[in-house]
């Protein structure tokens, strides 16, 4: 196959951060090609200089017999380079064909609307990829991955020839999942190609061609994904052999009632029949891809959602939830995905986020806080998890991403939980946080806490749980001891119909 | 429901065109009288410096922002239009009027639209600064007192009508003239929001600022665009204003209060406040409903006291009967934030 583009000894830094380091890197016409790496390897870097969004130090761009310095955005586009960002970048409230075909409108100079023109344009390119989607409902009434699709299609439009993918599975079930890697053989066979870019190792090499790894903005790894050993991949990635956690199971030692018990637990649509036990001294990894109902049993668990049938019991006695007050008061915390949004408050300063939780217990008889009093708290917290902050008055906001995980879990702690819930922990934090973090999680195991881990990152799992449950569409389909299976074999199971 | 009777349904106009109906014969039911061509025609030159004001309006609420100084701006205009004009002894009609205030409104919207992007500011923000200058002007520099010294050319535009009809009741009425002002706006606007490439950049930019701005269009350009209108057509409801509806000399503190009537009646049309939804018909409609409901209520019997207690509660009626009706069809997805992001 002939080469689209090739990008020569590309180098890029931002004041004092080298971003990408003399990376050269060609894709074929109909060539998927992977491109992998930790948060701050290069890659969005790589992406947004291939767009025209950054302007390369050094290097140069080949697209046919054209060579650029430089791409702008506008060019980037008239070459059919096409971004399809993890937010699809639409617009909700507009319908699906007018998403689809507004730019090439505006870019081709034209100023009056042909609706009638324009739903044909968008229909042609959507039939493409999918005879599903009406042309006239708006995009906000659209799943996630039928957006991806709109997207996938506006490209199209854009008579795109190679199209960059940022992170497009993170928002998808697994049915839908393979749907897109259909879809992508299929522009492939039209030689259109695919830059795929995703940190999740087993999809890269079922979907790509051509694997290359980028790490420190240095490429490290460019190969046929048929040679590709995912454990080599993993090492190109992280740049060291990770050593697994090692730990004791010690649940089986422990007598009388379980700590947690649940029987039943169904919310329709969402989960149902859930039932598990969980002993101190356990760390349970719950699993499952996205739509799997893994998010809403999280919320169940904490009182948040309330299930519609069911029991739990903590030690022996059954419990009723009705909000996250009442969770905390029977020792269940939880650490959410979403830690920006929904973990913490940003503008305000460590200690203020350590200690909300406990806010009604630390407040006077008149309800009246004095902040002052508490700061020691913020402080001990700060040492204990050793977070980087100069001190436990500075915005969470100034904290790196492994930090601001670290005051979550703080949160959670300063309520002396028996139970931890963690929703994704290690979501976007860099790797040597994400080891620490699994080490803590087996640490506060040992004291004698029960845990249950949601997570869809399977060395994660396989590395920190006694057991894991997988999620199907709500319900539990396998129930396994941690060590007993491979990352492939657990990559399986979860994508299996 | 079949599909078609269910996208029919699913269009808030249509829902807001029967309320409309409904309530008007249930007002009808209680009082023969509000059943009549009169009282079409009475409720349609009421409407109109609101039609003016609510289309002028719409843009910028696609554009995610709101103002409220489009009233001030319709005071100022007017009253600067009427000083002029008096001071140069001019005795002709309303075209005089229209020369000046709407350029002159233009202006002064322009400049809070300026102000708001030069600065990175929300157009409400400097919008609630401009609301009190521009009244504080009027009072200060112009007239604190109401104007009743018409020129020649004004005087008997109050009873210019298009179609004339007697009624029992009220006695020779029809519809005034000023409407075709607002057909041609409204006929203007719709033609740009819908079928031109910059009438789609509204909604582009208030569905998504960065689709818009990566698409090519500047929101600069589209907010002076947006604020341009709005305050011509504010001006032009100022002028109309006086002559058509229910006053007959010029205020330094016209429409004072109103922008509340005016916004209440655009969201009622199915205009987001948020932005990027929003429609001609949709304006149009919720102007009209606000005005059944307000004439309505005299016809009632119910005492001007209460009105305003009355038409607030049916507001907020309203507006969860719209919730609940998106719910039901699946309008718009659900916002409990629980299961965001989730597709089924």
């Amino acid at each position: 196959m002939p080469t689209f583009l090739r990008v020569e000894h590309i180098s890029k830094r931002f004041g004092g951060v080298i971003a990408l380091d003399d990376v050269s890197l060609g894709i074929e016409e109909g060539q998927i090609v992977g491109l992998v790496g930790e948060n701050g390897s290069g890659k969005s870097t790589l992406i947004k200089i291939l767009s025209g969004v950054y302007t390369p130090d050094r290097g140069e761009i080949h697209i046919g017999d054209r060579r650029y310095k430089r791409l702008t955005p506008i060019q980037a586009i008239r070459e059919g380079i096409s971004v399809i960002y993890q937010d699809f970048a639409l617009c909700p409230n507009l319908s699906v064909a007018e998403n689809i075909a507004i730019a090439r409108w505006v870019f081709s100079g034209r100023r009056t609307i042909h609706w009638r023109r324009m739903y044909r344009e968008a229909e042609r390119a959507l039939r493409q990829i999918s005879d599903q989607i009406p042309l006239d409902i708006e995009v906000g009434q659209l799943s996630a991955a039928d957006r991806q699709i709109v997207a996938i299609a506006r490209a199209l439009l854009e008579q795109a020839r190679l199209i960059i993918m940022d992170e497009p599975t993170t928002a998808l079930t697994e049915k839908e999942i393979t749907s897109l890697f259909r879809m992508l053989k299929r522009l492939r066979e039209e030689g259109i190609a695919v830059l795929f870019v995703s940190h999740k190792l087993h999809e890269v090499k079922e979907i790509c061609d051509r694997i290359v790894v980028l790490r420190d903005g240095r490429k490290v790894y460019d190969g046929t994904a048929a040679e590709a050993d995912i454990r080599d991949l993993q090492v190109y990635m992280t740049g060291r052999v990770v050593e697994p956690v090692q730990f004791a199971a010690r649940a089986g030692e422990v007598e009388g009632p379980p700590l947690l018990r649940v029987e039943g637990l169904t919310l329709e649509p969402y989960f149902a029949a859930i039932s598990f036990k969980l002993k101190r001294y356990e760390v349970l990894g719950i699993t499952g891809l996205l739509g799997s109902g893994r998010r809403e049993l999280a919320l169940a668990l904490i009182g948040v959602l309330r299930p519609a049938a069911g029991t739990m019991e903590i030690e022996g006695r059954p419990v009723k939830m009705g909000n996250i007050w009442d969770a905390w008061k029977l020792g269940i915390a939880y650490v959410p995905e979403d830690r920006i949004s929904e973990g913490l408050h940003l503008p305000c300063s460590i200690t203020a986020n350590v200690i909300l939780p406990n806010i009604r217990r630390l407040a006077g008889p008149l309800g009246f806080f004095n902040y002052r009093r508490h700061r020691g708290i913020g402080e001990r917290w700060r040492r204990e998890l050793s977070i980087k902050a100069p001190s436990a008055e500075t915005p969470v906001r100034n904290l790196s991403g492994g930090n601001q995980q670290r005051v979550v879990l703080a949160k959670c702690l300063a309520t002396e939980p028996r139970i931890l819930v963690l929703n994704s922990p290690t979501m976007g934090v860099d790797v040597a946080s994400k080891a620490a973090i699994h080490r803590f999680i087996r640490e506060l195991c040992d004291r004698g806490m029960g845990i249950i881990l949601i997570s869809d990152d399977i060395p994660e799992l396989l590395q920190t749980c006694d057991r894991i449950l997988i999620l199907k569409r709500g319900r539990i389909s396998h129930a396994l001891r941690g060590r007993a299976v491979t990352e492939t074999e657990l990559h399986k199971m979860l994508m299996e119909g | 429901m079949p599909r078609l009777t269910r996208k029919f349904l699913g269009r808030h106009e249509v829902i807001l065109f029967l309320a409309v109906i409904a309530i008007s014969v249930i007002i009808g039911l209680f009082n023969r009288a509000f059943l009549s061509v009169a009282t079409i025609f009475e409720i349609l030159r009421g409407s109109i410096p609101y039609a003016l004001m609510g289309l002028g309006i719409l843009p910028v609420l696609l554009l995610g922002e709101v103002d409220i100084s489009f009233v001030g701006v319709a005071a100022t205009t007017s009253l600067v239009a009427h000083t002029l004009l008096h001071d140069f002894g001019y005795a002709g009609g309303i075209g005089g009027y229209i020369l000046i205030a709407l350029p002159l409104g233009a202006a002064i919207a322009l400049a809070v639209g300026l102000i708001s992007a030069l600065f990175r500011l929300p157009v409400f923000a400097v919008s609630l600064g401009f609301w009190l200058m521009l009244y504080g002007f009027n009072l200060f520099f112009i007239s604190p007192e109401m104007r009743f010294d018409l020129p020649l050319g004004l005087v008997g535009f109050y009873n210019h009508f298009l179609i004339k009809v007697q009624d029992p009741i009220v006695g020779e009425t029809g519809l005034h003239v000023a409407v075709v002002y607002v057909v041609l706006a409204a006929v203007a606007i719709w033609l740009v929001l819908r079928h031109t490439v910059i009438g789609r950049g509204f909604y582009i930019m208030g569905g998504n600022r960065e689709v818009a701005v990566r698409t090519g269009y500047s929101l600069v350009k589209l907010l002076c665009v947006a604020m341009a209108v709005n305050g011509a057509l504010a001006a032009l409801a100022g002028v109309l204003v006086l002559q058509c509806a229910y006053k007959r000399f010029f205020d330094p503190i016209l429409f004072r209060g109103a922008e509340l009537y005016v916004i209440a009646a655009v969201v009622i049309g199915g205009t987001s406040i948020t932005g990027g939804r929003g429609s001609v018909i949709g304006v149009l409609l919720g102007v009209v409903f606000v005005q059944v409901i307000t004439r309505g209520l005299i016809y009632l019997g119910v005492e001007p006291t209460w009105q305003q207690l009355v038409v607030g509660c049916m507001l907020v009626v309203f507006f969860i009967l719209t919730s609940l009706r998106a719910r039901l069809l699946g309008g718009h997805p659900g916002r409990s934030g629980l299961t965001r992001g989730e597709g089924k």
